[in-house]
């Protein structure tokens, strides 16, 4: 028989199966639209978390002066650390030294202190204060803004605030383009930040405001990585570079330090991975369920077709073609299966990120997104997912249909022929 | 090679066949057939329900093999054919006709037709399906070509069954009780259907209940509790 033919009759007795094949067949089509699913979102997933992981700022290494220092990732939280210290400051020297470094993106040195701050007639006695390069550091800041904007080249004496200034210290709101008087100069408030508790302002007003500081000293040096995968590299690369430049010849004299960020690094790659794990997990069961379903139907389509198989039998039709025709027919159940599957899988993930769109939006008002929106946010269906999906479908089928398809060839051709 | 008339179609020697019942004693289902059936004969089998007809009837077919003997079909000893030889075999030499028609009823009356030829993969499928027209044509069936089994009449799905019978152009033709589904009157067509293949050459076995349809064979075998009864043909 040709293969053709064979192909033929395998679509002849599925467009023919009963109603209970055709239900087997809505099973298959749930598991594969779980897995498709569950794929997209899981890469949807690993896609935020990498993002994310930008904006938490693991892609920034912190340098500061003085040894063994705790760093840490971004501007929240290292407030008022690295304010005085006894040992040598940084300089543009020591920029100029870390943007040779390989991996490197962007270098920017920053002044932080403390200052006074008045607003409509009140005083705060010791603020913190963030001196960076207006024009680089929308690269280095990891907040959202509520309103305004962030510095930009050209700035002056314009600031950006935290919502703690910006709401309750003061007792009253200062919004945007409001006047405040910064260790006795005059600045507008040109944006405000959603966290954080600090004001920023271009480097040049911070050296004036921020006294105690040196001419061309820096409080620490942010610098910005392109692969974040090369992290700990890079920290050792700038360690040797700046001990060199330094003129330290004994890393025990090491007067500075570089942060390194791979300790959440590796809590969020641990996370992925315990995600995928998960994820797969279920993935895994879907599809032996799924192929559980295949074989259950093809068993009873073999029994089904047993008459058929006897009088095919009886006219001279091989084994080996009853054979072929069923697997085929398997695989057919597999197509449709997995065909169905991932347009119900593609139509489910578009549904929950939608349903996540708007739960994000709301939820970044409060802060960072939770992880059920990170999982749901963005899922991605992708062209090698489909293709994938539908062929591990046939192939599902086809693999759960050989033995009844071994079965059905083996019928004693009188007593196929006797059932009824 | 073989003389038109004094050939040997068939031949069965000493063929047992029992069913093992497990705990049971075996059931002997047929026991010691001596047979031979010459090419171009028309034989009609005849005995009372469960004698083992059928059963018979199936080893000539080469559908089953005996537990003892030899069926001989083509100068082959079928107990020594692989599965896959026995089905060619089928393909090639017999055209079977079943008391319940036995149509696949999800295809045509056409695709019916045309199953056997292109399970044997000799003809192209245009030539299969002109072949398969013709057949239809001549039972009378040109206007059902499309018709599935169940939008035909009884009479009908039988005169697609013997042009199924006759795709590859077979030597041997089996019907088991052809007419005991259908009135006297198609009944009756079918029984001249089978003598006019008969006349042009084929041997016909047939299974029969009715004493009337008798007399179109030219040797009556009779079984009686799987044993032939009647002495067999030698002529
Ligand atoms: N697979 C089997 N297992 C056990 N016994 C069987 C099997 N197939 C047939 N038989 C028995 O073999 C005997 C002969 O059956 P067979 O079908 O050949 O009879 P028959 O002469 O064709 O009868 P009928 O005229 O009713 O069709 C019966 O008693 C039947 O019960
Ligand atoms: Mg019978």
């Amino acid at each position: 028989m040709k293969l053709r033919k064979s192909f033929d009759l395998a679509v002849n007795i599925f467009v023919n199966s009963k109603l209970r094949s055709w239900l087997t067949i809505i099973g298959i089509i749930v598991g594969i639209a779980a897995v498709v699913s569950i794929i997209s979102m899981s890469l949807g997933a690993q896609q935020q978390l990498q993002s994310r992981l930008g904006s938490l700022g693991a892609d920034i290494l912190t340098v500061s002066p003085g040894a063994q220092r705790a760093g840490g990732f971004g501007f929240a939280g290292r407030d008022s650390e690295s304010s005085s210290t006894d040992q040598k400051n940084l300089t543009s020297k020591d920029i100029l030294a870390i943007n040779s470094v390989s991996n490197v993106k962007e270098v920017m040195g920053t002044l932080s202190g403390r200052a006074s701050v008045s607003y409509s007639g009140k005083t705060v006695n010791s603020y913190t204060i963030q001196g960076v390069d207006p024009s680089m550091w929308k690269d280095f800041n990891t907040e959202t803004l509520t309103s305004g904007r962030l510095l930009q080249l050209g700035d002056s004496y314009s600031v950006v605030i935290g919502q703690d200034l910006a709401n309750n210290v003061f007792g009253k709101t200062v919004p945007v383009n409001s006047r405040i008087s910064i260790g006795g100069q005059q600045f507008t408030v040109v944006g405000i930040l959603s966290n954080g508790r600090g004001i920023v302002m271009p480097l040049a007003q911070a050296r004036i405001v921020l006294e105690d500081l040196g001419g061309d000293d820096f409080s620490s040096i942010s610098v910005k990585i392109s692969d974040v995968t090369y992290s700990n590299d890079t920290v050792t690369a700038i360690t040797n570079k700046l001990l060199l430049s330094r003129g330290i010849f004994s890393s025990k004299k090491q007067d500075f330090s570089v942060s390194n960020p791979s300790a959440i690094q590796s809590t969020i790659e641990q996370t992925i991975s315990t995600l995928a794990i998960f994820l797969g997990a279920i993935a895994a069961i879907s599809l032996l369920v799924g192929g559980i379903g295949i074989a259950n139907t093809m068993f009873t389509s073999v029994l089904e077709k047993t008459k058929d198989i006897g009088i095919m039998k009886a006219i001279g039709t091989r084994n080996g073609d009853i054979m072929t025709i069923f697997l085929i027919n398997s695989g057919l159940i597999g197509l449709v299966g997995g065909i169905g599957g991932v347009i119900l899988g593609s139509i489910s993930s578009v549904a929950v990120n939608s349903l996540a769109g708007v739960s994000t939006t709301s939820a970044s008002a409060r802060g960072p997104g939770g992880f059920t929106n990170m999982l749901a946010g963005s899922s991605v269906v992708s062209i090698p997912l489909i293709i994938g999906a539908i062929v591990f479908a046939v192939l599902v089928g086809m693999i759960a249909g050989v033995i009844p398809a071994y079965r059905a060839s083996k019928l004693n051709p009188v007593e196929a022929l006797r059932y009824e | 090679m073989k003389g038109k008339n004094s050939a040997k179609s068939i031949e069965m020697e000493d063929v047992w066949k029992k069913y093992d019942m497990g705990e049971v004693e075996p059931l002997v289902v047929l026991s010691d057939i001596n047979l031979e059936i010459k090419r171009g004969e028309f034989v009609a089998i005849t005995g009372p329900s469960g004698s083992g007809k059928s059963t018979m009837l199936n080893l000539v077919g080469v559908l089953d093999k005996p537990s003892w003997g030899r069926v001989i079909l083509d100068n082959q000893n079928i107990s020594f054919l692989r599965e896959s030889d026995l089905a060619i075999l089928r393909g090639k030499k017999i055209g079977f006709i079943f008391q319940q028609f036995n149509l696949i009823k999800t295809l045509s009356a056409l695709e019916n037709v045309m199953l056997p030829m292109e399970a044997l993969d000799i003809l192209s499928k245009k030539e299969s399906e002109q072949r398969a027209i013709a057949l239809l044509t001549v039972l009378g069936l040109q206007d059902r070509l499309h018709h599935k089994p169940n939008q035909l009449s009884g009479g009908q799905q039988q005169r697609v069954a013997i042009a199924r019978a006759l795709a590859n152009d077979p030597e041997i033709i089996l019907a088991d009780e052809p007419t005991g589904n259908l009135d006297s009157h198609t009944g009756q067509f079918v029984m001249e259907f089978l003598q006019k293949l008969n006349k042009q050459g084929k041997t016909i076995i047939l299974i029969t209940h009715d004493p009337n349809l008798k007399k179109y064979a030219k040797r009556i075998i009779n079984i009686m509790d799987g044993k032939i009864i009647s002495p067999p043909g030698k002529k």
